[in-house]
């Protein structure tokens, strides 16, 4: 498989150490400077990506890192130090952009919008995708190891509400997330936790917190791999890395249903540079580049075009694509407002206090 | 020969010493075993192996963001030496109105949970004071460089203004009354007795600064990334042991200019004796 | 004898102008914009109105984060006294080394916490975890001798206990320099008289060194205990559920809750606590100078 964690891109490393930060950047034809701010997860992207569009269109990328939405929304919420292309997840496509900070995207100049599979390119998170184009989707699971599990833990009541895995249990620490799932468990939408279903998840949490060994913060991959716990609450495609190197480990989407995440690629309000902006984000769909990605990150594309191109081995993996029933029953997490939120952190600070 | 005093000699502090650095140096040793590790993960052992440190001198992310830590560490710590030292010097010579207050203000640094000040920079470099982005390196930094000096520099005035308490006056008084300015006297009786003080506060600058993840995130732009952010930002998807190698190198650098300040101490040591 | 600064007004000028006005404008100017938002609400998610209400302080006075920030109060004073008892001796070995043996133990002491703190904890969780360094240590030991039921590993990580070992290791320096610094070339004919006149080593720490090394203790002490209450990855990476600090929930009202006004409060009642602390100290110091 390949290597996730190579993140040398050839001349661009080299001309990050040679140049330190202050070349001045030729002006390119639509009169921008030659050039683009790429602010990204870590290891989210193909090993010659950067570097290739750099060579097929003379614009440097430098990509910088954040390690969640949250860091992200703050990091902008200020004013945008000089971004220019984001990749936030779906609900936070939402919260940027009712809050002003993303600008309008351009279709007709990204033609390579026309490879999206059809399901992507309508979502209830952007209607019409005025404001995003999706890069990848993941879907929150139960990553487990089989010999210390009896059967597949098909359901979130093993996590949430059970003491057959006493102690060997790993949450995510993402309160929105843990209510969210707490809600669906119970049968209701994930979009619709009321106040009384809150304080029935809360409870609930409350009372599993003795069995569960800790509340991880999306490195539940090496806390299982390393064998600390036995089942733990993670994304697909973290649990597919960890998988590769071990084959005790396994992926299950319980039966209830999950929360689906996509992360997508936007332009944000104030980004010096919107038309390489845009140039870079129809570069990332087309067909090839895709394809390299998905190979790199292992992630489901939502890139049909790509998919084609990809081996059986990626397009049938069903840890990257899970499918079936229980995918049938998942959606996408909404904004719920302010006062949601709040009630949220209040929630999940009461169960770590308890 | 042991004085009553060579305490470095006898077998307790000995054993207590052994017991302290096996303490700081087991985990460190843990590190350094996984900067050789065959596996993305620095969690599971599976083999000996050189390829993080090929991969990290390929990473020029990487190589590039542990300069500008080093710059800002060495830019921010001089500038908290000078303003720590001033405000110590203030605080131990002087009696004003608000000097309670004064030294009460300066332990808020300290307190102020960093997300805190992070976010209070953040507001205050986009909408008060924009530092430009576009400067050439390293002045870009500066932005940063002022952040961390600013939370550093209490540290350095509270460890120095607790030398100063030992100081004897008379000394002063004396070299002042044979006719020195205050410039001499501060060059060559204060600085002298302050030596402790400098060295264990800029020590503590440096590590607050190169350590420093949250007011960094918050000070940083697109062309300003510092090591502990690229460390951070790995945490989605693993952090690889290409970070420990990175930290074995710096252990071995600063092992080997410690050897090399020794050995220059020693060449002194020799000369005056000579 | 303290001067007034009429008394050397330059020199006055040029040891208190940098640091105040640095203070005042790169400290206090920033902090006010957030100190403001402690009397505000959102009203979106970006946009906070100040309302001059007190209701986020009344909400960070709840027992529920009253009861989190004792607790964090008892991990630090409990970090803090650890960190003393480990390293004052520590302290008295670099003040008593020769100098050439002073920079290397001050290196000594300081080189591991030159890397980054993520990486350091990562590493002392590859000692403590149950699978890790110290339990396969132990499970070797226990195969040794025969007739013994199988071995069970200690449960060295994710509990309160690993995050009072974590606080000490991060920590500990901050407590080692401030005393080195305040003990180094103190007057050793003190030390030499008390151990003359017959006081054992111990008796002569207690009653000679510690009194002599009392400021470096004190801002020892300050430096160590407060930054422990604001730590937030260790008990992150090494807590159990219940290990859960006041700076983490701090932490989080800024992130994923997106809650500025009352992450505000909360920051600032830590910081008036600390105040108020810091101003009873320093009058006090006064007065006894005054004495």
């Amino acid at each position: 498989m390949p290597d996730l964690s190579r993140r040398s891109f050839g001349g661009l490393a080299a001309a990050l150490v040679l140049d330190g930060c202050s070349r001045a950047f030729p002006k390119g034809a639509n009169g921008e400077e030659q050039r683009l701010n790429f602010y990204n997860w870590d290891t989210y992207i193909g090993e010659t990506t950067l570097a290739d569009f750099s060579k097929a269109t003379g614009v440097d990328v430098r990509m910088s890192h954040y390690a969640n939405n949250d860091e992200l929304f703050a990091r902008l919420r200020a004013g945008n130090p000089g971004f220019d292309v984001i990749v936030p997840s779906n609900e936070f496509v939402t919260r940027l952009q009712i809050s002003g900070m993303l600008s309008p995207l351009d279709h007709a100049r990204i033609p390579n919008r026309a490879n999206l599979a059809p399901e992507f390119v309508d979502v209830p998170y952007d209607p019409g995708r005025r404001w995003s184009m999706p890069y990848t989707w993941l879907a929150l699971g139960i990553g487990y190891r089989k010999s210390r599990v009896d059967g597949v833990p098909d359901s979130w009541k093993w996590v949430l509400d059970s003491d057959r895995y006493s102690g060997r249990i790993g949450l995510l620490a993402e309160g929105d997330d843990l209510i969210r799932l707490g809600a669906k468990y119970l049968g209701h939408s994930v979009n619709a936790v009321t106040p009384a279903i809150m304080e029935q998840v809360t409870q609930m949490l409350i009372a599993q917190k003795r069995h569960v060994k800790l509340f991880h913060h999306d490195e539940g991959q090496d806390l299982l791999a390393s064998g600390e716990i036995d089942l733990v609450v993670e994304y697909n495609g973290d649990i597919a890395q960890v998988m590769a190197d071990d084959d005790d480990l396994a992926f299950v989407i319980p039966r209830e249903g999950t929360l689906i995440n996509s992360d997508c690629l936007c332009v944000p309000t104030g980004a010096p540079r919107p038309d390489n902006a845009h140039r870079f984000i129809n570069y990332l769909l087309d067909a090839k580049v895709g394809a390299d990605i998905a190979s790199s990150i292992r992630f489901p594309t939502p890139n049909a075009a790509a998919l084609a191109l990809m081996p059986d081995e990626y397009r049938t993996n069903k840890v990257i694509f899970p499918s079936g029933p229980a995918m049938a029953k998942s959606g996408y997490g909404r904004f719920q407002g302010i006062g949601h939120i709040r009630a949220v952190e209040e929630a999940i600070t009461r169960v770590m206090a308890a | 020969m042991t004085g009553p005093l060579d305490y470095l000699a006898r077998w307790p502090l000995r054993l207590w010493l052994a017991m302290v650095g096996a303490f700081l140096y087991l985990p460190l040793l843990a590190l350094v075993v996984f900067s050789f590790n065959d596996s993305k993960r620095i969690t599971v052992w599976r083999g000996f192996s050189l390829r993080w440190y090929a991969e990290l001198f390929d990473d020029g992310e990487l190589v590039a963001a542990f300069g500008n830590s080093l710059v800002i560490a060495a830019a921010s710590t001089i500038i908290s030496l000078i303003l720590g030292t001033a405000a110590a010097l203030l605080l131990w010579r002087f009696r004003f109105a608000g000097k309670a207050a004064l030294e009460a203000l300066l332990g808020l640094p300290i307190v102020v949970p960093e997300i805190c000040l992070g976010v209070a920079f953040l507001v205050f470099f986009t909408a008060i004071l924009p530092w430009p982005t576009e400067l050439p390196w390293p002045a870009n930094l500066g932005a940063i460089i002022i952040a961390h000096a600013t939370f550093s520099f209490s540290f350095v005035a509270l460890v120095v203004r607790a030398r100063l308490a030992s100081f004897d006056g008379a000394l002063a008084e004396a070299a002042r009354d044979l006719g020195a300015g205050e410039w001499l006297i501060f060059r060559d009786i204060m600085v002298p007795h302050m030596v402790p003080g400098l060295v264990a506060g800029a020590l503590l600058a440096f590590t607050l600064s190169l350590d420093d993840f949250v007011i960094t995130f918050f000070t940083s732009g697109p062309d300003t990334i510092t090591f502990p952010i690229k460390v951070y930002s790995m945490v989605r998807f693993s952090v690889t042991p290409a970070v420990n190698a990175a930290s074995t190198l710096l252990i071995l650098l600063t092992a080997g200019l410690t050897a090399l300040a020794l050995w220059l101490q020693g060449a002194d040591i020799a000369k005056q004796a000579a | 004898m303290l001067q007034r600064p009429f008394q050397a007004p330059g020199v006055f000028a040029a040891v208190g102008l940098p640091p105040v006005v640095w203070l005042f404008a790169l400290f206090l100017a920033p902090l006010a914009v957030i100190w403001t938002y402690s009397f505000g609400e959102n009203r979106t998610l970006v946009d906070i109105a100040i309302t001059g209400s007190w209701g986020n302080y009344a909400r960070a006075l709840k027992p529920l984060y009253l009861a989190i920030l004792l607790k964090s109060m008892g991990f630090a004073a409990l970090t803090t006294l650890l960190c003393f008892i480990l390293g004052l001796p520590v302290a008295l070995a670099i003040t008593f080394a020769r100098p050439r043996a002073k920079l290397l133990l001050l290196v000594a002491i300081m080189l591991p916490f030159w890397t980054n703190l993520l990486i350091r904890t990562y590493a002392l969780m590859a000692i403590l975890r149950t699978e890790g360094l110290i339990n396969a240590g132990l499970g070797a030991l226990w195969g040794l001798v025969p007739g013994l039921p199988p071995f069970e590993p200690l449960p060295l990580i994710n509990n309160n206990f690993a995050v009072v070992v974590g606080l000490v290791y991060v920590h500990l320096p901050f407590m080692v320099l401030p005393l080195y610094a305040a003990l180094d070339r103190l007057d050793r004919s003190l030390i030499e008289a008390s151990l003359d006149l017959g006081a054992g080593h111990l008796a002569t720490l207690w009653r000679v060194v510690v009194p002599l090394a009392l400021p470096g203790i004190v801002s020892g002490i300050i430096i160590t205990f407060i930054p422990a209450l604001g730590a937030y990855l260790t008990p992150d990476l090494l807590g159990g559920t219940n290990s859960q600090m006041i700076a983490n929930v701090i932490e989080r009202q800024f992130r994923s809750a997106n809650d500025w006004p009352f992450g505000a409060a909360l920051s600032f009642l830590l910081m008036y606590l600390t105040f108020a602390a810091l101003m009873v100290k320093a009058i006090i110091s006064r007065r006894e100078a005054a004495r």
